[in-house]
């Protein structure tokens, strides 16, 4: 078992390879999370999750672009990859700050700000149901009622399948009026989206998940 | 637009209307046809273009032989994607030999160049995009990924396409002429919506600039260089790319033409009404995004065209797009 002073130490190393997208520091200090008897779960909130907190930071102050994100997302899941199974197996009630279906809209294949967002999202500890890229409209729909999600995420980066989204708004607000819709991509702006019906909106990656959370606790305050 | 080109004085100004997808179901066809049909994109754009006063040239954008292509298809789709990359692996990268430039697959786009030449027009586009081509061969995220971790794997993809983009260049010049190629840049990928002003410098900038640099030691008087998206960390290395004299440099929505203007003072700069708001705005959203621009534009001592901040939405509101002429028409006129 790992002294206090000991296990700080390894979540400020996860943190930091995290930040610093270093793969195979962080996979090195995962393994060593669990060999000192460290809880997983603690190191995921407090070391991987943490980091990517910094990382959505400097993402947003333009010290980080796409390049260093998507590294810093490969840290990130590799150390998910071996610390999961252990929470997992460990039987431990983890907290879920809440739940969400993204997906980018048919006709359009540009998934990495999605991908990005997805990140995010699983970093901070929410439950991503990611239905992918060119998504059928309906399938928004059936994924919200089947993880019953509080949250739906719309991405689109073409004018033409940016239409889409009000239509997926209308058919999700017609199955369940209490679900909160957010939209982004490059052609989206807050305007678009307040047309569009949308609750929420997200200029980057690195806001959505303040946005989600925002709509989260007006949800729930209902 | 030849006026504007040549300095001379204007009486109002120009539009470059960026119809693509718009020409299309304009005149009744598929937006697949424009980047597939030579006749039928030559002929949308033209009526388009004669429809609404624009000075766009007809040309189809488009090189299929970049691994599996789906065209645009349903009611969502804008333009053709890559389905599969070229390259998937390390190995592949290092290995890749692109086709002879005359067969990668442009005969549609350089048979609606045939059309626009026989039909007196003075232009022919050719592509020329030696960053985003490389994100073409392998996916953007690759390509970011090996910027990073493997960069001489990255400079490998962006020497191939710098030369590749020469090579076009060169082709498109024997078969037309340099005094009827306007080569065109765009660059979508290299937006600080992707990559940092760093990345930039060191991935982009210098292939850019060499590509211009060949293309107008060709004999090519100008560059309509459509510098896409979020880039105003990139203007001052934008600002090293040699245009043309004068070269056009265009932009999207997110930079300020006052601003576009300080780093382009001897050029023509083209833009910026947000395609979004020409989409879903309504004509009053239009009218005086469109009269800001024209107010901002006008001042500039290399000359102005007005366009849209990237291609026009397809679906927008025709009646949108003929109110951004109505105020092209109302404040665009020189004294």
């Amino acid at each position: 078992m790992a002294s206090e002073e000991r296990t700080k130490e390894i979540l400020k190393g996860l943190h930091d390879a995290v930040v610093s997208f270093d793969e195979d520091k962080t996979v090195e200090l995962c393994h060593t999370v669990l060999d000192e008897g460290i809880d997983p779960y603690t190191a995921v909130m407090d070391g991987l999750s943490s980091g990517m907190l910094k990382v959505s930071d400097l993402y947003n102050k333009k010290e980080y672009f796409v390049p260093e994100l998507l590294l810093c997302s490969d840290a990130l899941y590799a150390g998910l990859d071996i610390l999961r199974p252990a929470i997992v197996a460990s039987g431990k009630e983890t907290s879920v700050k809440g739940s969400i279906v993204i997906g980018v809209v048919e006709g359009d294949i540009h998934d990495i700000g999605k991908n990005l967002v997805k990140m995010m999202f699983e970093a901070a500890g929410w439950t991503v149901y990611d239905l992918g890229r060119d998504v059928k409209l309906e399938r928004f729909v059936e994924e919200q009622e089947r993880t019953n999600s509080e949250i739906v995420g719309i991405s689109a980066l073409m004018t033409t399948s940016m239409l889409a989204m009000p239509r997926v708004i209308n058919m999700l607000r017609a199955k369940n009026p209490n679900v909160r819709i957010m939209v982004g991509g490059a052609p989206v702006n807050p305007d678009v989206a307040k047309k569009y019906g949308a609750d929420g909106y997200a200029p980057s990656a690195g806001t959505a998940v303040e946005e989600a959370t925002r709509l989260l606790e007006t949800l729930r305050k209902k | 637009m030849m006026a504007l080109l040549k300095r001379e004085p204007l009486d109002r100004i120009p539009v470059w209307g960026s119809v693509v997808g718009f020409s299309a179901i304009n005149v009744g066809y598929t937006i697949a046809d424009m980047y597939s049909d030579p006749q039928k994109a030559f002929d949308a754009m033209l009526w388009t273009a004669e429809q609404y006063g624009f000075q766009d040239i007809p040309v189809i954008f488009w090189a299929p032989k970049l691994g599996e292509v789906k065209m645009p298809e349903g009611e969502f789709s804008q333009a053709p994607t890559v389905s599969r990359y070229l390259v998937t692996t390390e190995e592949e990268a290092w290995k890749l030999e692109l086709p002879d430039v005359k067969r990668e697959g442009r005969r549609a786009t350089m048979e609606c160049g045939k059309l626009v030449v026989e039909s007196g027009g003075p232009f022919v586009n050719v592509a020329i995009m030696p960053f985003t081509y490389a994100g073409s061969l392998c996916g953007v995220e690759q390509l970011c990924k090996w910027m990073m971790k493997k960069p001489e794997l990255a400079h490998r993809l962006l020497r191939l396409s710098t030369d590749r983009n020469v090579e076009r260049a060169r082709y498109w010049a024997d078969t037309f002429g340099t005094e009827h190629l306007l080569p065109y840049t765009a660059e979508p990928t290299t937006s600080n919506q992707i990559i940092s002003p760093k990345h930039f410098e060191e991935f982009a900038l210098p292939y850019v600039k060499e590509v211009h640099e060949k293309i107008l030691a060709l004999g090519c008087k100008h560059i309509l260089c459509h510098i896409c998206g979020e880039q105003n960390m990139n203007l001052p290395y934008w600002a090293q790319v040699p245009m043309g004299d004068p070269g056009i440099a265009s932009f999207g929505h997110e930079v300020d033409l006052d601003v576009a203007g300080k780093y382009f003072p001897n050029d023509i700069i083209m833009g910026n009404v947000e395609p979004a708001v020409i989409q879903t705005g309504t004509p009053a959203q239009v009218y005086e995004l469109t009269r800001i621009c024209i107010e901002k534009g006008r001042k500039h001592p290399g000359g102005f065209m007005l366009a849209p901040g990237c291609e026009m939405p397809p679906k927008a509101p025709p009646y949108n797009v003929w109110t951004m002429m109505k105020a092209v028409s109302d404040f665009g006129w020189y004294e």
